[in-house]
């Protein structure tokens, strides 16, 4: 394999799948014309929309709520105020609102003359209790919730003057609130220059009172123009999909079908090497369609002037575009893959367009939700495929994207797309797809028929993918649970043991992988050695993991200190009222659910069945490396918080328990380090400042003579594994 | 240069076990052309298929030079060409394109190829058309790219699977002539046909293969002795007839005196 992954000979194969592909004038014809064809349009629809959202009439008439009864005068008095300003002709009326999809059209600039302004009969004023106010502005039935209003008088030099306080509510990114907001705020701000007018011309204040104003947009975009922009998304989405399935299916069924498949599977050219560059092609592809589509909507919306009226004040820009792009990307990526994975099964063309249209149609389904109002971005729809990247790119257009499910989209969406390259490899040039033969999908889940000593990666990567998104179920699932602490923690154990041991035991047994190599469930002593040397290097492992085990805690300790010295994370205090919750289990039980099991599960997982499926296609150091880097992730997203602090400690500690498990080729030295680890962790945690003081004096740190003792004990116990592991083959070879 | 052993594979069509090939056995020598003969269903593309390491077979093992395809698959598939019936082109490539494309998978250097491929143009007459899509040509043109393209890295095996069906006279007389080369060149050839005309006149040794299993095999006179006929036609004739007789597959190999 790294004959062909070496010397730039990948790179002509990437280069000759992407000419074949983009001399294609269909794929050609996807990437270019259909952009320029769909965005127009798509404007034009949205023009539409939402001129008959905002023009049913010229005027508007905005409707105004107050909770409390007593305001509703007041209101009313204020709004009066201005309009006698306004017909006094002390001053110039209220210039109408400027209409984005007005001015589009030439029209709103400047207003005619003969157009009605507004003033207080724009305004329907209702009066609604207290209780049911915030409601009536959600669901839209009022524009404006005026929450608070009061008259006072103010000193002004010698005189006095009326103000009024007033604070309006209006819903985030809805059209008719925002205006009917500004509509407020300028007659508030008519009445304050014409109380500037009056102290200028020494007329009485009293008669000219002043409005404190203060606005508070509430709550999401949930309105029409909210839904637009979920369709933004959704178009480029299918878009790049569009862009992607020509390629996909030319490329894999298509060779095929014209007869160049079997050829080029027949040369020693690795399959996934072969699978590979045909991926690289379809991910250009769909990646450029993705770009010329998100240039086509960036030109549209900026230059189109709808911009502003669908994303808000700061429109479509440039930089919404550059954080779209990498989401796009990715998704691109992720779909290449299942695309290949569907079509690398396919015998025709016919047959992957077959296998396609279904799935595009499941598309469209999470498409459309996130079309409906006030569909929250969550960690839950953060793990669905697709309407996870729909989503991030709504909230992406729209404002802030929120920074955990963003984060489980954007690694979920890398792990779905990786398990299917996996399957494609699988499927890609095998008798079936090559010659035709009679099998089925069923083959892919179908029980080898001779047993193997490694994991193969892909059964790994597979479980990998299914293990993510369940994990997030499953820490959302907590985040409801309302029962005692204990019982969770005792559900947590449960789950962890279930995804970690009994599922990946039950999937390497149906995979006829050989547990006990594998998971390295023996000693790892050889067969060869004597009974007393054995019991020697057991005493030994004992002790060495007693040493590294009982000292690693002062690193782990001085990272958290390190980092709540640095106030990186607020969820240090919520630790820290969950300790007193802590305080009332029994410890027996916190050692049973948060050491021990953790400690089981997670050698079993990760030095077990990871390290051995990287140990099966690479070197030890990098497996190591690789199994401690999916370790310290794992631990950054467990739970409900990202945790980054995590990751650090987690993969220091993922790096001593691989090498461990390499040297001692035995899982239990490691579960034995990881419980006495986690609980001199959990013994500490129970433990007050001030019963940490004789130890450590007031330092905020731990102090280095204790570090460096510390380390100084880790590196004689990491000493110990390594002439055990020695001792072991000296002793075998005799 | 080609060593088969006892090859076996069963397919499962519809959750019914087929055999495909069963206890199949030969050895082509380098500078011979060896015919995999049979009617349709017989097991021949199987055959080649496991020879050329696209199917695992069940049990049975073939070498090439010395060599096997589960201990070192990449040295192994480089000692093999393969040109098949269904073998296509790529309709946005040029043909120099496409020829150096597969020189690049058999991991041959690029100066080497480029020669190879002037060398293989002008034995091939594909010169004039070297810098043409190969959607833009003809049939005849497209089947001489093929087999430049199964020559590129110039493989001491050649595996033909039925390279004559749905050609024209002109263009069998094409591929007649390539065995000739490669047999000139000293390649071991597999051919697999069902057409016996065409392996009487290039064959040196036959394989006569009937629902799996090899009937008989050896050279046209030891196929004339065993079976009493004088062409491979009526010898298939009598092979087939001997199955309507007896409703049963022929499960035997019959070995024949004096074959290698």
């Amino acid at each position: 394999m790294n004959d062909y992954l070496s010397g730039g000979r990948l790179w002509r194969l990437c280069l000759k799948e992407l000419r074949e592909s983009l001399r294609d004038r269909r794929t050609v014809m996807t990437l270019i014309l259909m952009p320029i064809l769909v965005y127009p349009l798509l404007s034009m629809a949205m023009q539409r929309l939402l001129l008959g959202t905002v023009s049913k009439g010229q005027q508007p008439s905005y409707v105004l709520g107050v909770g409390d009864p007593r305001y509703a005068p007041l209101v009313s008095e204020l709004l009066s105020n201005a309009q006698s300003l306004i017909d006094s002709g002390v001053i110039s009326p209220i210039p109408p609102i400027q209409f984005e999809s007005k001015s589009s059209e030439g029209s709103g600039e400047n207003p005619p003359n003969d157009e009605k302004q507004p003033g207080l009969d724009s305004f329907e004023l209702f009066s609604i209790t207290d209780q049911t106010l915030q409601s009536a502005l959600q669901s839209g039935q009022i524009d404006v919730a005026f929450t608070k209003i009061e008259k006072r008088e103010v000193p002004i030099g010698k005189a006095k003057a009326m103000s009024f306080d007033v604070e309006i509510e209006f819903r985030n990114g809805d059209r008719r609130g925002e205006d009917a907001a500004i509509l407020v705020r300028r007659m508030c701000q008519l009445i304050n220059d014409q109380q500037a007018y009056g102290l200028r011309m020494s007329v009485a204040p009293e008669f000219s009172p002043a409005v404190e104003l203060k606005t508070r947009g509430v709550g999401r975009k949930d309105d029409a123009t909210a839904s637009l922009v979920g369709v933004i998304p959704l178009v480029l989405i299918l878009m790049t999909i569009t862009g992607a399935v020509y390629p996909a299916i030319d490329l894999t069924a298509g060779e095929r079908e014209r007869g160049t498949m079997e050829a080029m599977i027949a040369t020693p050219a690795p399959r996934f090497a072969l699978l590979l560059s045909k991926y690289a092609a379809v991910v250009t592809v769909a990646f450029l369609t993705a770009l010329a589509n998100l240039f086509a909507t960036w030109v549209t919306f900026s230059f189109g002037g709808l911009g502003k009226a669908i994303f808000g004040p700061a429109g479509f820009s440039l930089w919404t575009l550059l954080q779209i792009l990498p989401i796009l990307t990715i998704f691109a990526a992720f779909f290449s893959s299942i695309l290949l994975a569907l079509c690398s099964f396919a015998k025709s063309f016919k047959e992957a367009q077959a296998y396609l249209i279904p799935v595009m149609l499941i598309c469209l389904a999470p498409g459309l939700v996130t079309l409906m109002p006030n569909i929250e971005f969550t960690n839950l729809f953060a793990v669905v495929p697709l309407l996870n990247v729909l989503l991030l790119s709504r909230d992406i257009m729209t404002g802030q994207p929120p920074l955990v499910p963003s984060f489980i989209a954007v690694i979920t969406t890398i792990a779905y797309g990786a398990a299917a390259l996996v399957i494609a490899s699988h499927l890609f040039g095998t008798s079936h797809s090559v010659m035709g033969s009679q099998s089925t999908w069923s083959d892919l889940v179908r029980r080898p028929s001779k047993p193997k000593d490694h994991p193969d990666l892909g059964l790994f990567f597979i479980y990998l993918a299914f293990l993510f998104p369940v994990l997030f179920v499953i820490s959302s699932m907590a985040s409801w649970f309302e029962g005692a602490t204990d019982t969770l923690m005792g559900l947590n154990a449960l789950a962890l043991a279930s995804l970690f041991i009994v599922v990946p035991f039950a999937w390497l047994s149906f995979n006829r992988v050989r547990l006990i190599p594998t998971i390295r469930l023996g000693d790892g002593s050889s067969n060869a050695l004597a009974w007393s040397a054995r019991s020697t290097r057991l005493a030994g492992m004992i002790l060495a993991s007693l040493l590294v085990g009982s000292t690693l805690w002062m690193f782990a300790l001085e990272g958290v200190l390190l980092f709540k010295s640095w106030s990186l994370s607020e969820h240090i205090d919520q630790l820290e009222s969950l300790k007193q919750k802590w305080l009332e289990i029994p410890f027996g039980w916190i050692l049973l659910t948060q050491a021990l099991a953790p400690a089981i599960a997670e050698e079993f997982f990760f030095r077990g069945f990871a390290l051995s499926a990287f140990l099966g296609r690479t070197n030890q150091v990098r497996s190591i490396l690789y199994s401690a880097f999916l370790f310290g992730l794992f631990h950054v997203i467990t739970g409900n918080v990202l945790s980054p602090e995590k990751f650090i400690p987690t993969f220091l500690l993922g790096l001593v328990l691989g090498t461990i498990a390499v040297w001692t080729n035995s899982i239990w030295p490691g579960v034995f380090l990881h419980f006495t680890h986690n609980a001199i962790v959990l013994w500490f945690s129970r433990l007050e400042p001030s019963q940490l003081e004789p130890w450590f004096g007031s330092s905020e740190h731990v102090p280095l003579l204790w570090l460096g003792g510390g380390a100084l004990v880790i590196t004689a116990g990491m000493a110990l594994f390594y002439s055990l592991s020695r001792f072991q083959k000296s002793r075998t070879a005799e | 240069m080609i060593r088969a052993d006892h090859l076996f594979k069963q397919f499962m069509v519809r959750g019914t076990p087929l055999v495909a090939v069963n206890g199949i056995s030969f050895e082509v020598n380098s500078g011979e052309v060896y015919g995999l003969l049979g009617p349709n269903g017989a097991g021949k593309t199987t055959t080649l298929r496991m020879v050329m390491g696209l199917v695992e077979p069940d049990s049975g093992l073939v070498t090439v030079g010395g060599r096997t395809n589960s201990a070192d698959s990449m040295e192994y598939r480089k000692l093999l060409g393969l040109i098949s019936t269904n073998d296509g082109v790529y309709p946005w490539l040029s043909v120099r394109e496409m020829l150096l494309y597969f020189a690049d998978l058999y991991a041959v250097d690029l100066d080497v190829a480029q020669q190879r491929m002037v060398e293989l143009s002008e034995l091939l007459d594909i010169s004039s058309f070297l810098d043409q899509r190969c959607s833009t040509l003809s049939t005849g043109q497209k089947q001489r790219v093929t087999l430049a393209r199964g020559l590129m890295h110039d493989p001491p095996v050649m595996l033909l699977d039925e390279p004559t069906r749905g050609l024209d006279v002109v263009g069998s007389q094409t591929i007649f002539r390539f065995i000739e080369i490669l047999k000139n060149r000293g390649k071991a050839v597999l051919l697999s046909t069902h057409r016996l005309d065409e392996a009487e006149r290039v064959c040196d040794r036959f394989g006569l293969l009937h629902h799996g299993s090899m009937q008989y095999e050896g050279t046209l006179q030891d196929l004339q002795r065993a079976t009493g006929q004088q062409h491979l036609t009526d010898m298939f004739i009598q092979l087939i007839g001997k199955d309507h007789h007896h409703g049963s597959p022929v499960a035997s190999t019959e070995t024949i005196e004096g074959s290698a």
